[in-house]
C-alpha cells in the first residue's frame, strides 16, 4: 500500500478513455448552459464525437501493456479495456437513437446527454478499478445520474415514481455495500482488493474471518441490487417501466456491465473465500433465471418483459461468473472469458430491443402493451425484422451471439461441475422463448387494431443503432474466433510502484 | 493448392495433376452459368439460338473434363505401379483440434476410371439430351441440374476423404430427385422422386453411420497412426492403416464398419431390399435413366465398396452378405424383368439385375471384375437407354412395348446399335459384356471367400440365362417380327409416363400457375409456347410413322455402340482366352486398376489356374446360356406378341408386379406404419407430450408466474422488506458456514 507522502506515478494513458468520455459530458454541459432554447443537435454531435475519440483512443493503445497505476487504483487488464469499450459502444447507440426519441416524447433536455455520458463514466470507473472505495465511487457515479434520467419525464408521474424508488432502493444497498466496505476494512485495514487477497491467505483467527464473510455477503448485497439479482430486484420492472425508454435500455445493459466487471473482478481477488460464494451465488443465480422467466411470462407489457428477461440474464451471467470462480480455483481459467463475452452480446441484443420498442411512441406520449406494437411491420419493417433477430438472440437461437453465448456459460457450467446450475440454465431457456416469440408475434404478425395509436417515424439514427446492434449480434457469432481469442489471450501485469 | 503427394508421402513435382481441380469446377461452373443466365440467354437470342447455345456450354464443361481426366490418366499411367496414388489439397474444410478434413482430392487409377466413365459417358448423353429436350419447355433447367449432378458425381469419386465423398453421395441423390421430378407436373413423377429420396435415406443412415464409426474407431485407436494426423476420414489414412486399426476393437467393429458401409451402397446402388425405388425412378427424362439410373449415380455403391475394399476383405461375414445380396438381387430384379411392359421398366430392372451381379463380383472378393462390370455396363446399358428413348421418340412417346414391332425398318441406326447393346448385355463374346460377366462368373465359382461359392456361381449363370432371355423379349417386341402393332389400336390406358406435357386444359392452367416462365415471357410468347407444345406433343395413332431420330441423338448411340462391341475385349485383352490359350496379353483394366482395387482372380497365384478344364467349361457354360437364352426367346417372340402377354397373366403378372415385394413394402411401411404413426401420434405425441408435457408445464409454469407477480406489490417498503430479507438468508447462511 501506497504511504500517502510519496505522490504516486500516474499513468495518464489508461485514463485517457475515462477523462475523455468525462470531459464530453463537461462540454455537452457547456454548451446546453450556453445555448439553453436551441435544440440539441450540437450537444448530439460532440457527443458522439467525444465517446468516438474516447473509442479510438482505447482502440489505439490496445496493444499498451497492463498497467496498474494511479496507486494501484486501477487496473487496466484485458476485460477492463473490453468492457471499457463495450461501455462506450452501448452509450454510442443509445445516443444515436435517443434525439429522436426524446423528441417524440417531448423531453428536449440537453442534460440527457451529460447525464448518460456520466452514467457511462461511472461504469467504466467500476470496470477498471481495484480498490473497493473507487468502485464504490463508480457506482455511486453511475447511479445519480440514472436517478435523474428515469426521472427525466418530469410531467409523467410514472417516471417520477420510477426515479423515487430507484434512488429510494439504490440508497438502501449502497449503504449495505458500504457497510461491506467497512466491515472488509475493519478486519483489514486496507480496501486495496489484492491486499485482501493476501490477508485472506495469511492464518486468521475466527472473529476475523466472520467479518471478512459478512463485508463479502453485504458487498455482494450491493452488487446483486444493481445487476438486480433476486430478492434484490424488485425496483427493476417498476424503473424499467417508468423511465424513458432509451434510458431503460442503457441502464439494462450499461449499468449491468459495470456491475458485473466490478462483480468479476471483486471476485477474482476473493477466491479463497470461493467455499462461502460459490453456494450463495448459485442459489441466487437459480432463483434469478427462474423467478427472472417465470414472471416474464405474465407481463403484457414490453418493457415489463424486457426487464424480467433483463433480471433472468443477469442470472446467466451470474451461472457463468460462479464458473469461472469454480474454474479459476481450480486454476484451468485465466480469464472470465464467457462472462464477457455475455455481456458483450447481451448489451447489444439489450439496446437493439429497447431501441426498437422506444419507436412505440407518438406525440409524446409512450404505449407499451405487447399490442401496441402490432403492425410494427408495416410502419417500420427494418426495426421489426431486427426485432426478430434481437429477441432470437435473447432467446439463445443459433446463429446468434446470445446462442454462443449461452453455450459458453453451458459449457463453463459442465467444466466447472455445476449440473444443477447447467441443467437450470438450459430449462430457463426453453420457458424465456416464449415471451420472446410473443413480442415477434406480436410485432410481426398480428394485425393493428383500426384506431390503434401510430408509431414514432424511424429516423437515421434508429436505424442505425438497429442495424448496428444486429449486425454485431450476427459478427460475435460468426466471427466469435477473433473475439474469443482477445479475452483467453495471457497477460502481463506491470505494476508501478513509484520511484 | 496445397500439397500434392503420392500415397507414399514423396512429393511430387508434375502439376499437371493439380488439373484434376478443373474436372470437377468446369462442371460446377456449368451449372452455375446455366443458373444464372438461361432465361437472359433464351431471351437475348431467341429461343432455337439460345438453346443451341445452352446445349453447347452444357457439353463442353463434361468434354472438357474428360480430356483432363485423359490427360491425367496418361499422366498416372506413367508413373511407377506402387505410386499411381496422387493427392492434391485445396483448403482445409474442417480443422478442430481432433479432426481435420481438407478439401482433397484423390487421384488414382479407381478414381480415375470413374471419372473417365462419368465424363466421358456423360458428355456422350449430355450431347443426346440436346437433341431429346430440344423442345421442353424447362431445356435450361434440365441442363442446369444435369451439369449439377456431373459435378457432385465428380467429386463423389474424385474426394480423398468420407466427408466429401458423403456430399458428392447426397448431391447426387438431390439431382436424381430433382431429375426424377422434372415433369413435375404429374403427380406420379412427383411421387417417384420423393420415393427415390425417401428411400435412399435408409441407405443414406447407414452410410453416415459408418462414418461416424470410422471417426470414433481411428480417433481413439492406439495403433501407430503418423504423428500429428488428424485426418481420421482421409482414404489415405483409413485404408492403409485398417489392418491395424480395426481389429483393435474387436469382431464386432470389424463387420459393423463394411456393413453400415454396404447399407449406404444397397440404398444408392439399388440392391434388394431398397431397390424400389429405381423402376420408379424411371419416371425422369430418358437421358437422366441413362446416366443417373443406369451408367454413373447407382454405381456409386459398387465405388464405395471397391473404395473401401480393404474394410470388407477384414470381414468374412460381410464378404458374405454383399456376395449374398448381390446373387439374389441379380437374379430376383431378371425375374422380374419377365413381367414388364414398359421397355424402360425392362431396363430398370436390368440394371437392378447387373448391379447384382457388381456386388457378387465384390462379395467374392473380385473388386477388379466388379469395377470392369461397371465399366462396361455404363457402356451397354448408356447405349440401352438412349436407344430406348430414341425408340420412345420414335413411337410418339409410348413405352409400352405391345404397341410396337418392326421398328428396325423405321429407325435403322437405332436399330443397329441397340442390337449391339443387346448381344452385350446378353454376354456373347466378343460384345463388352461377356467379358467382365465372365470374370465375375469365374471368381464366383473359384473364391475362397466364402462357402459354397459354387451355389453363387450357379445363381449368377442362371441370372446370365434370364438376362438373355428378357434383353431377347425386348428386342423382339420392339424392333422385330412383321406385326406393327400400334397400327392395330394402343393399348395400355396410361401409355406416356415419359413424356409428361399433359394436355388436358386443367393441366396447363395448373402448369402455367406453378411456372415461372410467366414472369419472364409476355403472354404472346407464353401463348405461342402453349401452342407449340401442344401441336409438338400427340398421342401414339394407328397411322403414326416412326422417324429416325436427330443426328444429335444418334451420334451418341454409335459412340457408345463401338465401346459395346469392343470395350471389352480390349480392356480385357482378350483374357480369359488369351492367357489360357498361352498368350500374354494384358489385361488392361486389371493391370490399370489393381493398385487401387487389388488383384481380383487373375492373380497368378490364385486358384484360377488350377484346372485349365473347368474354366473352359465355365466358359462354355456362360456362353451356353447367353446363346440358350436369345434362342428360346427369339422362338417365343418370332411370330409377335403372344396371346397370353397382352394382357400380363399367371405367373409373369406375379413376376412383373416383384412378386408382391413392392405392394407388401407399401402396405407394411407406408400403410400400417403410417397408422401406426398416427396412433402415436394421437396418444404419444398429442396426448402426453402436448397434453401433458408441453401444455401441462407450460400451465404450470405460467401459474407459478402469476403466483410471484403478486409479490410485485409495487410499494417501496414491500421491496425493501423483500431485500432485507434476502440479506438476512444471505448473512445467516455465512454465519453457519464461519462457526461450522
Amino acid at each position: 500500500m501506497q504511504t500517502g507522502l510519496t505522490p504516486a506515478p500516474i499513468d495518464w494513458v489508461l485514463l485517457m478513455p475515462l477523462l475523455i468520455v468525462f470531459g464530453t459530458g463537461v462540454v455537452g454541459m457547456c454548451i446546453e448552459m450556453l445555448r439553453p432554447r436551441s435544440n440539441n443537435n450540437a450537444i448530439v454531435a460532440t457527443t458522439l464525437l467525444g465517446l468516438a475519440a474516447a473509442a479510438a483512443y482505447l482502440i489505439g493503445t490496445w496493444e499498451y501493456p497492463t498497467i496498474h497505476t494511479f496507486g494501484e487504483l486501477f487496473l487496466s487488464d484485458r476485460v477492463a479495456k473490453i468492457l471499457q469499450l463495450l461501455i462506450i459502444a452501448i452509450t454510442f447507440t443509445t445516443v444515436l437513437y435517443s434525439e429522436g426519441y426524446l423528441r417524440e416524447r417531448r423531453l428536449p433536455f440537453g442534460e440527457y446527454y451529460p447525464l448518460l455520458v456520466w452514467s457511462a463514466t461511472g461504469a467504466m470507473i467500476m470496470a477498471t478499478s481495484t480498490n473497493l472505495l473507487i468502485v464504490f465511487l463508480g457506482l455511486e457515479v453511475l447511479s445519480i445520474s440514472l436517478y435523474i434520467l428515469a426521472g427525466l419525464s418530469n410531467r409523467e408521474q410514472q417516471s417520477q415514481e420510477a426515479a423515487l424508488k430507484y434512488f429510494l432502493l439504490g440508497a438502501f444497498a449502497s449503504a449495505f455495500l458500504l457497510y461491506g466496505i467497512s466491515l472488509l476494512y475493519g478486519a483489514t485495514g486496507t480496501t486495496q482488493m489484492e491486499d485482501l487477497r493476501a490477508i485472506w491467505n495469511t492464518p486468521l483467527d475466527k472473529p476475523t474471518v466472520g467479518l471478512l464473510y459478512a463485508g463479502l455477503t453485504l458487498i455482494l448485497v450491493g452488487f446483486a441490487f444493481k445487476v438486480a439479482l433476486v430478492p434484490f430486484h424488485m425496483w427493476t420492472p417498476d424503473v424499467y417501466q417508468g423511465a424513458p425508454t432509451s434510458v431503460t435500455g442503457f441502464m439494462a445493459a450499461a449499468a449491468k456491465v459495470g456491475a458485473f466487471a466490478a462483480l468479476v473482478r471483486f471476485l477474482d481477488y476473493a477466491t479463497p473465500m470461493s467455499d462461502a460464494w460459490v453456494p450463495m451465488l448459485s442459489a441466487l443465480a437459480i432463483l434469478t433465471m427462474t423467478v427472472g422467466n417465470l414472471v416474464a411470462l405474465v407481463q403484457k407489457d414490453v418493457k415489463r418483459i424486457l426487464a424480467y428477461s433483463s433480471i433472468a440474464h443477469a442470472g446467466y451471467v451470474l451461472v457463468a461468473v460462479v464458473a469461472y470462480g469454480v474454474l479459476s480455483r481450480e486454476g484451468s481459467a485465466a480469464q472470465p472469458v464467457s462472462v464477457v463475452y455475455y455481456l458483450i452480446a447481451y448489451s447489444f441484443m439489450t439496446v437493439g430491443a429497447f431501441a426498437v420498442v422506444s419507436l412505440a411512441t407518438r406525440g409524446g406520449r409512450e404505449r407499451t402493451e405487447l399490442n401496441d406494437l402490432n403492425g410494427l411491420w408495416e410502419r417500420a419493417p427494418l426495426p421489426a425484422a431486427m426485432m426478430i433477430v434481437f429477441m432470437a438472440s435473447l432467446a439463445g437461437i443459433p446463429l446468434t451471439a446470445g446462442f454462443l453465448g449461452k453455450l459458453l456459460i453451458f459449457r463453463d457450467a459442465l467444466d466447472a461441475g455445476l449440473v444443477v446450475l447447467a441443467i437450470a440454465l438450459a430449462v430457463n431457456s426453453v420457458i424465456s422463448a416464449y415471451y420472446y416469440l410473443r413480442i415477434v408475434l406480436a410485432t410481426v404478425v398480428q394485425k393493428p387494431a383500426l384506431h390503434a395509436p401510430r408509431f414514432a417515424n424511424p429516423n437515421a439514427g434508429l436505424v442505425a443503432t438497429c442495424l448496428v446492434c444486429g449486425l454485431a449480434i450476427f459478427a460475435l457469432f460468426f466471427a466469435a474466433q477473433p473475439v474469443l481469442r482477445e479475452l483467453e489471450a495471457p497477460q502481463e501485469v506491470f505494476v508501478h510502484r513509484g520511484p | 493448392m496445397e500439397y500434392i503427394s503420392t500415397g507414399h508421402g514423396e512429393t511430387l513435382t508434375n502439376p499437371v495433376f493439380h488439373w484434376a481441380w478443373m474436372i470437377l469446377l468446369a462442371p460446377l461452373a456449368g451449372f452455375l452459368f446455366q443458373a444464372a443466365l438461361d432465361k437472359k440467354i433464351e431471351q437475348a437470342l431467341g429461343k432455337a439460338a439460345g438453346r443451341r447455345l445452352l446445349g453447347f456450354f452444357a457439353v463442353l464443361p463434361v468434354a472438357l473434363g474428360f480430356v483432363v481426366s485423359v490427360v491425367l490418366a496418361v499422366n498416372l499411367a506413367g508413373l511407377d505401379e506402387h505410386s499411381r496414388l496422387v493427392i492434391t489439397a485445396w483448403f482445409n474444410w474442417i480443422d478442430l483440434q481432433t479432426l481435420r478434413v481438407p478439401f482433397e482430392l484423390r487421384i488414382d487409377p479407381l478414381s480415375l476410371t470413374m471419372c473417365l466413365i462419368v465424363t466421358g459417358v456423360g458428355s456422350l448423353i449430355h450431347l443426346y439430351a440436346t437433341g431429346y429436350m430440344a423442345d421442353d419447355r424447362d431445356y435450361p433447367r434440365f441442363f442446369t441440374y444435369f451439369n449439377l449432378f456431373i459435378a457432385f458425381m465428380l467429386m463423389l469419386v474424385m474426394g480423398n476423404n468420407l466427408p466429401l465423398v458423403f456430399i458428392g453421395w447426397e448431391g447426387v441423390g438431390l439431382c436424381s430427385y430433382l431429375l426424377i421430378g422434372f415433369w413435375y407436373e404429374d403427380i406420379e413423377n412427383a411421387k417417384a422422386a420423393n420415393k427415390a429420396f425417401i428411400v435412399n435415406r435408409i441407405g443414406d443412415w447407414g452410410f453416415a453411420l459408418g462414418i461416424f464409426l470410422l471417426y470414433w474407431v481411428y480417433a481413439s485407436s492406439q495403433a501407430a497412426l503418423p504423428l500429428n494426423e488428424t485426418r481420421y476420414l482421409s482414404f489415405d489414412v483409413l485404408l492403409p492403416f485398417a489392418q491395424q486399426v480395426l481389429p483393435e476393437f474387436g469382431p464386432l467393429v470389424v463387420t459393423a464398419v463394411p456393413l453400415l458401409l454396404f447399407v449406404g451402397a444397397v440404398g444408392k446402388s439399388a440392391q434388394w431390399p431398397l431397390y424400389l425405388w429405381l423402376p420408379d425412378a424411371m419416371a425422369g427424362p430418358t437421358p437422366v435413366s441413362a446416366l443417373i439410373h443406369a451408367a454413373t449415380m447407382v454405381t456409386a455403391g459398387v465405388y464405395l465398396v471397391a473404395r473401401t475394399h480393404v474394410f470388407f476383405e477384414l470381414a468374412p461375414i460381410a464378404m458374405a452378405v454383399v456376395a449374398g445380396i448381390g446373387a439374389f438381387t441379380a437374379l430376383f430384379a431378371a425375374t422380374v424383368a419377365f413381367g414388364q411392359t414398359d421397355i424402360k421398366k425392362v431396363l430398370a430392372y436390368s440394371t437392378v439385375s447387373q448391379l447384382g451381379y457388381m456386388f457378387l463380383a465384390c462379395g467374392v472378393g473380385a473388386f477388379g471384375a466388379g469395377m470392369f462390370h461397371v465399366t462396361t455396363h455404363a457402356f451397354f446399358k448408356a447405349l440401352l437407354f438412349l436407344g430406348s428413348g430414341a425408340v420412345i421418340v420414335a413411337m410418339a412417346h409410348n413405352q409400352d412395348m405391345r404397341n410396337y414391332g418392326n421398328l428396325r425398318k423405321y429407325i435403322p441406326i437405332t436399330y443397329a446399335t441397340m442390337v449391339v447393346a443387346w448381344l452385350a448385355i446378353a454376354g456373347i463374346p466378343p460384345f463388352a459384356g461377356f467379358w467382365s460377366k465372365d470374370e465375375i462368373l469365374s471368381a464366383a465359382f473359384f473364391t475362397q471367400l466364402v462357402q459354397a461359392p459354387q451355389l453363387l456361381w450357379l445363381i449368377g449363370w442362371i441370372t446370365a440365362f434370364l438376362t438373355a432371355g428378357y434383353m431377347t423379349r425386348m428386342m423382339m417386341l420392339t424392333f422385330f417380327g412383321q406385326e406393327e402393332r400400334w397400327r392395330k389400336g394402343v393399348v395400355g390406358a396410361h401409355a406416356h409416363h415419359d413424356h409428361a406435357s399433359t394436355h388436358d386444359n386443367a393441366a396447363h392452367a395448373a402448369h402455367a400457375d406453378f411456372s415461372n416462365t410467366e414472369f419472364f415471357l409476355s403472354d404472346e410468347e407464353l401463348a405461342a409456347e402453349r401452342e407449340h407444345e401442344e401441336a409438338h406433343h400427340h398421342d401414339l395413332t394407328p397411322d403414326h410413322e416412326p422417324k429416325e431420330v436427330s443426328v444429335s441423338m444418334w451420334f451418341p448411340l454409335a459412340v457408345l455402340a463401338v465401346l459395346s462391341l469392343a470395350g471389352g475385349a480390349v480392356l480385357s485383352g482378350l483374357n480369359p482366352f488369351a492367357h489360357l490359350l498361352g498368350a500374354h496379353l494384358p489385361h488392361l483394366f486389371e493391370e490399370w486398376n489393381h493398385p487401387s482395387v487389388g488383384l481380383s482372380v487373375f492373380d497368378p497365384e490364385g486358384a484360377f489356374r488350377k484346372s485349365v478344364a473347368i474354366e473352359w467349361a465355365l466358359i462354355a457354360a456362360s456362353i451356353g446360356a447367353a446363346i440358350c437364352g436369345i434362342a428360346f426367346f427369339v422362338r417365343r417372340y418370332a411370330k409377335g406378341l403372344p396371346e397370353s402377354e397382352v394382357e400380363l397373366q399367371g405367373v409373369q403378372k406375379l413376376a412383373g408386379e416383384q412378386w408382391l415385394y413392392d405392394k407388401t413394402m407399401v402396405r407394411l411401411f407406408v400403410d400400417i406404419g403410417g397408422k401406426f404413426a398416427n396412433a402415436f401420434y394421437r396418444i404419444f405425441d398429442a396426448g402426453v407430450i402436448d397434453g401433458i408435457f408441453v401444455n401441462g408445464s407450460a400451465k404450470l409454469v405460467g401459474a407459478f408466474g402469476l403466483l410471484l407477480r403478486r409479490t410485485q406489490t409495487g410499494l417501496v417498503r414491500f421491496y425493501a422488506f423483500i431485500m432485507a430479507v434476502g440479506v438476512i438468508a444471505l448473512l445467516s447462511y455465512v454465519i453457519y458456514v464461519t462457526t461450522r
